[in-house]
């Protein structure tokens, strides 16, 4: 487990610091809040559960939707949550009076996968209708309706201004978007097979990680070509989040259906760590803003949340 | 930054209208610094904020004691406080993010237009151009007011004109002139109605150089541009004209101070006008010849590339647009309204104009099908290449398999967390907190009866469900495919005075 980047560090790995189990079905997807003092975890059985990040212990759930929820997303300033859910769909949530604000109905189809703009003015979302929308925060309103690929979408992200969003789709493409016109950009991928199971922009907005069945990739989009590619884990069928871990060094941090979860250094590409304990699909992970720590989720067999940090 | 991948191919300026924005009758309106949000001022003495992104209203700021028509509306620097002048003579400064008033000034006359001082983050000094007498710096917090000087007589340094009929403090009856802060805001340039530039010391009040314009036409307008290198003025000889500014853009009063000792001619107008000519230095004329049409509200683009005027033509809402170079590159033609504001865009090649009905037009370019986009391996080209192949291009080779080489070095350093500065906004930003956008909150749905249960014949979704009556009412704005003018008619409410 030798790190490449820097020899004088020796690293430091991740331990389980606690199981959370609360939810009585697969938990789906599970977010830091930008402040980094919550986090939320969507799940199947259709609620949401706010957690403290100091205690570990949940404070309160959210319930509305009719059916199970697939994705969730902070504002930036941590007040507000969005959920997508497979009753077609999303449902803004003020995290502070644990109310639903608003509903955002337009959908036809599973709504699978949500992003805030840094702004928050914004919500994009992404369907098992094909369709990428993009909502007037304020109103509820659609502002846009594209058509963007020709299977399920799934996964949508802002870049860090706010002006171009990436989305991913089963037909295998990997699509940039104007975020104030709904324009097409860029077509990142093109290949059929296999399905683009996640993506999303790197922190400073140059770079795109994109997940593939069996690969992940990270892109520089303007040149149009990969820069690296991190392997290993197995992922053939489900939509795995992944995400960048830069709180200590640089790693990319992913979920896998061999029920673990995988560290890769970011410039070596070299497997770092490999955290075992969950019993079934590690279906999505997100890293704390400032501290070294990893919360991850599980589907059915396991249905917890774990917390794993750095020593 | 999206550089990278957006078309270069493209001239930055609109070809159509968007979209409008509809709420009252708008009447003037100013961008913030970045363009993510646009103020509008109204006929009913309130201010309205809109989020440029959403094309939705931000904020209102609505003040019981004005609700005469707004005449003016100004952005502090990083848009914390807005100033807005109003029909009944008062001046207002709001503090944005509070939605409050922090004070509220009388002046003799209406003033046509305030500008709040470019140089601070919380300004509380101004300058206003009344209706008819000169222009003022008026002191916000203490209400104190500092006539400057139209013409070098009023300061006593020169000629006395002949004697004309004289208001009661000594300005000139009916002598409109323009005024406007340099980029510091150390100097207050004025035009006066002999068609002279002046350029002004405020803090002393005296003036510092004279520049004649040529043909001597009364000056209706003046404005800078962002990056403080151009002048522009627009006069009554139907003709806008483009000084390029010789002063150092920081520190420029300093400079004059220095340039004045320095010189040798004899005090006096001659000196006013040496030293005028060592600040300003005319660069381009623009007019219409054919037409010979007066110009409405012209400015500068974002990055200072473009010119634009409106025609003050009644009953035609034109908009020209000239490159630096001079030349007429397009002419926007809207429906038949009057037309009588205009503003470019900060950032984005994007013109918004008020037409006298109170609605604002969004101009932008034409969106067209980038086709290169479809396709990872597609590749725009400015011209058509000839293409000469290889000798053994078209031969079978069966044995050696085609590889997709990648010429990529994977062992490169990534780095993923690094920002540029953005090229556009030379002053540094995040450092006074500069507000880019307002928090939007999400207006609270009103119940419906089966709330919780999507309808299960639901096919394209009609978005507008969710929508509450709240918002309904709070700002519409109508997306329109070309600028034809038929299809507005309809759109038009009749609640306009």
């Amino acid at each position: 487990m030798a790190n490449n980047g820097n020899p004088t560090q020796a690293y430091r790995p991740y331990s389980l610091k606690k199981i959370l189990t609360n939810h009585t079905r697969a938990v789906s997807c599970v977010k830091f809040s930008k402040n980094g003092k919550l986090f939320a975890s969507a799940s199947l059985d259709k609620t949401l559960s706010v957690w403290s990040s100091e205690t570990l212990t949940k404070l309160f759930s959210l319930t509305g939707h009719s059916d199970g929820i697939s994705d969730l997303a902070w504002s930036s300033d941590s007040t507000y949550i969005c959920s997508a859910s497979d009753d077609r769909t999303l449902r803004i949530w003020d995290a502070r009076s644990a109310e639903c604000v608003k509903t955002l109905k337009g959908h036809s189809d599973i709504v699978f996968c949500v992003n805030f703009n840094p702004q928050s003015n914004l919500i994009v979302s992404g369907s098992f209708d094909d369709t990428v929308r993009i909502w007037d925060v304020k109103t509820g309103k659609s502002l846009h309706i594209i058509r963007a690929h020709a299977m399920p979408v799934t996964s949508v992200h802002f870049n860090r201004d706010g002006s171009l969003i990436v989305s991913g789709s089963h037909d295998g493409s990997c699509k940039i978007w104007d975020a104030s016109t709904g324009a097409l950009l860029k077509t990142l991928i093109d290949d059929k097979v296999p399905a683009v199971s996640f993506a999303k922009f790197s922190p400073n907005g140059k770079f795109i990680l994109v997940a593939t069945l069996d690969n992940t990739l990270l892109w520089n989009y303007s040149t149009g070509k990969f820069l690296k590619i991190y392997s290993g884990h197995k992922n053939r069928v489900y939509c795995i989040a992944s995400t960048f871990s830069v709180t200590s060094e640089k790693y990319i941090v992913s979920g896998s259906e061999d029920h673990c979860i995988y560290l890769w250094d970011l410039q070596g590409k070299n497997l770092v760590q490999k955290l075992d304990g969950h019993t079934d699909t590690v279906v999505s992970v997100t890293c704390h803003p400032t501290e070294n720590m990893i919360v991850s989720a599980a589907l059915d067999n396991d249905r917890s949340v774990r917390v794993w940090v750095q020593h | 930054m999206n550089a990278p991948i957006i078309d270069p191919l493209q001239g930055d300026f609109p070809e159509v209208i968007e979209e409008y924005l509809e709420h009252g009758v708008m009447k003037c309106i100013a961008f913030n610094r970045r363009g993510t949000l646009l103020a509008a001022g109204c006929s009913d003495g309130s201010c309205v904020i809109w989020d440029f992104e959403t094309r939705g209203i931000a904020k209102e700021l609505r003040d019981k004691d004005c609700v005469a028509a707004i005449t003016s509306v100004c952005w502090s620097k990083y848009g914390h406080r807005i100033l807005v002048s109003s029909a009944d003579k008062s001046l207002t400064l709001w503090d944005v993010v509070k939605e409050e008033r922090i004070a509220r000034t009388t002046l003799p006359q209406t003033p046509l237009q305030a500008r709040l001082h470019p140089g601070s983050s919380t300004p509380s000094i101004c300058l206003a151009c009344p209706f008819s007498s000169a222009p003022m710096i008026v002191d916000m917090n203490t209400g104190n007011t500092t006539v400057l000087p139209v013409s070098i007589s009023d300061t006593g340094n020169g000629v006395v004109p002949p004697s004309r009929n004289r208001f009661s403090d000594g300005s000139a009856p009916f002598s409109p002139t323009a005024a406007c802060f340099n980029k510091y805001g150390d100097l207050v340039y004025v035009g006066n109605s002999k068609g002279e530039l002046l350029i002004v010391d405020h803090k002393n009040v005296l003036i510092c150089g004279i520049v004649p314009v040529p043909g001597n036409a009364v000056i209706k307008n003046m404005v800078f541009s962002r990056n403080g290198q151009y002048l522009l003025t627009n006069s009554n000889d139907r003709t806008i004209r483009i000084y390029e500014n010789l002063l150092p853009l920081k520190g420029g009063l300093k400079f004059l101070e220095e340039s004045n000792h320095a010189g040798d001619e004899q005090d006096g107008f001659e000196k006013l006008k040496a030293v005028g000519s060592r600040c300003l230095a005319l660069f381009r004329e623009f007019q219409d010849s054919i037409t010979k049409v007066h110009w409405k509200a012209p400015c500068f683009s974002g990055d200072g590339e473009w010119v634009i005027g409106g025609s003050a033509s009644k009953g035609e809402h034109k908009i020209y647009i000239w490159d630096k170079a001079g030349h007429l590159v397009k002419i926007l033609e809207g429906p038949k309204e009057a037309l009588i504001d205009l503003a470019w865009h900060p950032v984005h090649p994007i013109v918004v104009s008020v037409s006298l009905t109170g609605l604002v037009y969004i101009w932008a370019k034409d969106y067209t099908e980038n086709w290169s986009a479809f396709a990872p391996d597609f590749k725009e080209l400015e011209e058509n290449e000839e293409y000469v192949e290889r000798e053994d291009e078209f031969d079978l080779m069966p044995e050696t398999e085609k590889v997709k080489e990648s010429d990529v070095d994977e062992d490169e350093e990534i780095d993923i967390m690094g920002v540029e500065k953005d090229s556009a906004f030379s002053d540094s930003d995040m450092s006074q907190g500069e507000i880019c956008f307002l928090p939007a909150d999400p207006s609270p749905d009103v119940p419906e009866p089966q709330d919780k249960f999507v309808g299960s014949n639901s096919k394209q979704g009609d978005s507008n469900q969710s929508v509450s009556a709240l918002s309904e009412e709070a700002g519409q704005s109508g997306r329109l495919t070309s600028h034809i003018s038929t299809p507005l008619e309809g759109n038009i409410k009749s609640e306009f005075s």
